[in-house]
C-alpha cells in the first residue's frame, strides 16, 4: 500500500485542491461544540477533537430534511422530487466509529421490504470519506468492544494518522487512491511514519478503559425482555431523546408537511424524531404500545444490542460513546449493561446455590 | 454501481371518482380512488390485507387498508374512520381531488398459503375493509376454485353500523358462502343474529379441519373470539391475525412500528396467533 505525508500546514492546499470536486464537510467549532458543518475555507477546520458532539451522520441525514416539494392548484397537485442528490460530498476528519455507522445506517435503510431510503443512499454513494485514527480514545469510547478499533480503515476512503506536526495518508478505497494520485504533491512517508503510526494504532488500542462482552449482552437482553431491570434501568431517564439523536446509527424519523400557504405550495420533511418520546408510537385512538418509559429505554437498548443481532447479525452500535456523554441524568450506557449482565452473574450464583 | 430507484417518499396521484358513507353517523367513509397515470395502476399490483399511505398533499399521509379486491379492477377504494387531522381531511374529501398513495405495503393475507382451505372471516367493527377485499377476491369466478368453504361472521354494535351493505346482499344471493351478521343488541326489523361475535362463533361452531380463520376487530372481540376458536380444536398457527401499530413511513424506515424486531410495516401487517406469541407483548 502507497503511503504519503501531508504535512498540517498544508490542509489549505490540499482543501483547494479538493473543493473544486467536492463540498467539503469537516469539523469546525460551533457555540463551543464540535460539529460537521459545510465549509468555506481550511481555516474552520477544527481537527483537534476527539468525538463531535453531533455525529456527521447529520450531513447524510439531517436533522431535518425534505421528501419532495409541492404545487397546490385548485384540486391539482404537482410534485417536485429533489434535485440536489447528485452533489459530490467529501467528509473530512471523521472518526473510525463514524465511518462504520454509515455502513450500518446505509444497510438500513436498503433493508426490508421493496423500498429503500434512495435519498439517503443516493448521498452515500456520492459521499468520499477522509477519515482519521483516535491517538487517544476518550473514556467513554468501546468501538474494540462492538468489532470496531480506533484505527479501523474499513469503512474510509483515505487515512490519515496524526503524528504530531504532520499526517500519514493512506489511500484505502479506490475512491481513496484516486485522491491520493490527484494530490500529486504529497511527499512520500518514510519508513520510520508507517512504524510510528502502527506503534499509535497499538497504544490507542492498549488504552481502552471501557470493554464489554456483547455476546452475552445480547444473549442475556434475548432471554430478559420481561425483567425488572427494565425498572430499574429506566427510573431516572428524562425522555429527553439525547441519547438517540446524538447517536450515529440511530435513524428514526417523523414526517410533516411545511405549508407555504400564501404561495399554494409546500414540502413534505422528515426530521429526527427519537423511540424515547411517548408520542413516538401513541396512535390517534390513545392507544400507545410503549406508554412508559420502561418500554421505552428497553426499546432503545433491545433495538442496538438484540434486534440489531436477530436482524443484520451484527451490533446496532459502533461505540462512539456519545450516548454517555450526552445523559444528563447519567443513565448511562456503561451503567446499563453492567445491570444487564448482572442478571446473568445472579442466575449463575442461584445456579451454583 | 448500485442501480437508481426511485425516491420512495413520492406518492403517485390519484382522483377521487366517488365517496359513500358507509354508517348511520356518517364518521366511515369510503373513497374511491384512480389513478392519474395508467402505469401507476399496473405498478399497485396489491393483494387483499396489504394496507397503502395515502396523503392529501398539505395535509398529510396515513396508512389505510385497502378495502377494494384486486379484482375490482381500475380502482381502488378504501374505507376511512375520521379520527384526526389526515382522516377527517379525507371525509372533507370532494370527488375530483386529488389523493397521493405509496403502496401497496405490508404483507398481507397469505391467499397463496389458504388455497384449498376453508376460510373462516370473522370481523367486528369497521376493522372489516380488508376482509371485504379478501372475501370479493376469493368469490371472484377466476379464484373461487382454489378455496373452499367460506364462512363470514361479522359483527357490530348496531345495524347503523353494518358497513359494505351492497356486497353483503350480493353474498347473501350466493349459495357458495355462508354469511352470519350479527348485532350487540335486539332492534326492530333486525332478522339475522343477535349477539357477541364470539357467541356467535361458537354457536356457528367452525370446524379447524383444513381450514384458516381470518380475524380483524377490536382487541376484545378478537381475544373472546380466539379463545372460542382453541375451545373448538383450533392451532395458533391457523388463526391469523392483521396489526396496528403508529406508523409513518410503511416502508420500513422510520422506525416506530417495531414490535421487538419485526417492522409491522413489512414484515406484517399479517400475523398468525403462533408467531405473535413468539414477539413479546408490546402491540
Ligand atoms: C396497517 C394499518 C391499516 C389501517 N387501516 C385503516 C383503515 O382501513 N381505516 C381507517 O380508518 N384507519 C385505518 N388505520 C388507522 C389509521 O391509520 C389512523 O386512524 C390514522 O393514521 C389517523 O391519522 P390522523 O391523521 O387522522 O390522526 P392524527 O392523530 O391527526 O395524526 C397522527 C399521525 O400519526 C399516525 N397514526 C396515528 N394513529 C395511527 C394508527 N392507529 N395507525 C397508524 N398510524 C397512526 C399517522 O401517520 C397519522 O397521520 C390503519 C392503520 C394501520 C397501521
Ligand atoms: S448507542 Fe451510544 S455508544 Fe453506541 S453508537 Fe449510539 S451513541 Fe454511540
Ligand atoms: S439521554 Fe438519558 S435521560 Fe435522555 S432519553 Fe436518553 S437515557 Fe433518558
Ligand atoms: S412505519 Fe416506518 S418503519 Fe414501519
Amino acid at each position: 500500500m502507497e503511503q504519503k505525508i501531508l504535512q498540517k500546514d498544508q490542509i489549505a492546499k490540499l482543501y483547494i485542491e479538493l473543493s473544486e470536486e467536492y463540498n467539503i464537510y469537516a469539523p469546525v467549532k460551533e457555540k463551543g461544540n464540535i460539529v460537521f458543518k459545510k465549509i468555506s475555507n481550511s481555516d474552520q477546520i477544527e481537527l483537534d477533537y476527539l468525538n463531535s458532539k453531533i455525529p456527521p451522520k447529520e450531513v447524510l441525514f439531517p436533522q431535518m430534511e425534505v421528501l419532495f416539494e409541492y404545487k397546490l392548484d385548485g384540486k391539482d397537485v404537482e410534485i417536485i422530487d429533489r434535485q440536489d442528490l447528485d452533489e459530490k460530498i467529501l467528509l473530512f476528519g471523521v472518526r473510525p466509529c463514524d465511518a462504520y455507522s454509515f455502513e450500518l445506517v446505509g444497510n438500513f435503510f436498503k433493508a426490508h421490504g421493496n423500498w429503500e431510503d434512495e435519498i439517503y443512499l443516493k448521498k452515500k454513494e456520492n459521499t468520499t470519506i477522509i477519515g482519521m485514527g483516535c491517538n487517544s480514545p476518550r473514556t467513554t469510547c468501546f468501538c474494540t468492544s462492538v468489532g470496531g478499533h480506533p484505527f479501523q480503515k474499513d469503512y474510509i476512503d483515505l487515512f490519515l494518522t496524526d503524528l504530531g506536526d504532520k499526517y500519514l495518508v493512506e489511500g484505502i478505497s479506490d475512491k481513496g487512491k484516486e485522491i491520493m494520485q490527484k494530490l500529486s504533491w504529497l511527499s512520500d512517508a518514510k519508513e520510520a511514519d508507517v512504524k510510528k503510526s502502527e506503534e499509535l494504532a497499538k497504544q490507542a488500542e492498549e488504552s481502552f478503559t471501557t470493554k464489554f462482552n456483547f455476546d452475552l449482552v445480547t444473549k442475556v437482553l434475548g432471554e430478559n425482555f420481561e425483567n425488572p431491570v427494565w425498572e430499574e434501568i429506566s427510573e431516572s431517564c428524562i425522555g429527553c431523546g439525547s441519547c438517540t439523536f446524538l447517536c450515529p446509527t440511530c435513524t428514526c424519523f417523523d414526517v410533516i408537511e411545511e405549508n407555504d400557504k400564501y404561495n399554494n405550495r409546500g414540502r413534505r420533511i422528515r426530521i429526527w424524531d427519537t423511540c424515547q418520546s411517548c408520542l413516538y408510537t401513541l396512535e390517534t385512538s390513545g392507544h400507545n404500545p410503549r406508554p412508559d418509559k420502561i418500554q421505552r429505554c428497553r426499546n432503545r437498548i433491545m433495538h442496538k444490542f438484540s434486534y440489531y443481532p436477530e436482524n443484520y447479525n451484527c451490533l446496532g452500535c459502533v461505540g462512539c460513546g456519545r450516548c454517555i456523554q450526552a445523559c444528563p441524568v447519567n443513565n448511562e450506557l456503561r451503567i446499563i449493561i453492567d445491570k444487564i449482565l448482572e442478571i446473568e452473574k445472579e442466575e449463575d450464583e442461584k445456579a451454583v446455590a | 454501481m448500485r442501480k437508481q430507484l426511485p425516491n420512495p417518499y413520492i406518492p403517485m396521484l390519484t382522483e377521487v371518482v366517488s365517496i359513500t358513507s358507509e354508517n348511520k353517523v356518517n364518521d366511515i367513509k369510503t373513497i374511491e380512488l384512480k389513478f392519474k397515470k395508467e402505469e401507476d395502476y399496473k405498478n399497485f399490483a396489491y393483494i387483499p390485507g396489504q394496507f397503502a399511505e395515502i396523503s392529501l398533499i398539505g395535509k398529510g399521509e396515513c396508512p389505510i387498508g385497502i378495502a377494494s379486491s384486486p379484482t375490482e379492477e381500475g380502482t381502488i377504494k378504501f374505507t376511512i374512520k375520521k379520527m384526526g387531522t389526515v382522516t377527517s381531511g379525507f371525509h372533507n374529501c370532494e370527488v375530483g381531488d386529488t389523493v397521493g398513495i405509496r403502496g401497496p405495503c405490508g404483507n398481507g393475507w397469505p391467499m397463496e398459503d389458504m388455497k384449498g382451505k376453508n376460510i373462516v372471516v370473522i370481523g367486528g367493527g369497521f376493522a372489516f375493509s380488508t376482509l371485504r377485499s379478501l372475501v370479493l377476491y376469493v368469490l371472484d369466478e377466476k379464484y373461487r376454485k382454489d378455496y373452499k368453504d367460506i364462512t363470514v361472521i361479522y359483527g357490530n354494535r348496531d345495524s347503523g353500523e353494518v358497513l359494505y351493505q351492497d356486497v353483503l346482499e350480493e353474498w347473501d344471493k350466493r349459495d357458495d358462502i355462508n354469511v352470519v351478521l350479527t348485532i350487540d343488541r335486539e332492534e326492530e326489523g333486525w332478522t339475522r343474529k343477535v349477539g357477541f361475535v364470539a357467541a356467535i362463533v361458537k354457536e356457528v361452531a367452525p370446524s379447524p379441519e383444513n381450514a384458516v380463520a381470518i380475524i380483524c376487530g377490536p382487541p376484545i372481540m378478537i381475544r373472546t373470539a380466539v379463545a372460542e376458536l382453541v375451545e373448538l380444536g383450533w392451532k395458533d398457527e391457523q388463526i391469523l391475525n392483521s396489526l396496528e401499530m403508529r406508523m409513518k413511513c410503511g416502508i420500513g424506515k422510520c422506525g416506530r412500528c417495531n414490535i421487538g424486531n419485526k417492522f409491522v410495516c413489512v414484515d406484517g401487517p399479517v400475523f398468525s396467533l403462533a408467531e405473535l406469541k413468539k414477539m413479546p407483548n408490546e402491540y
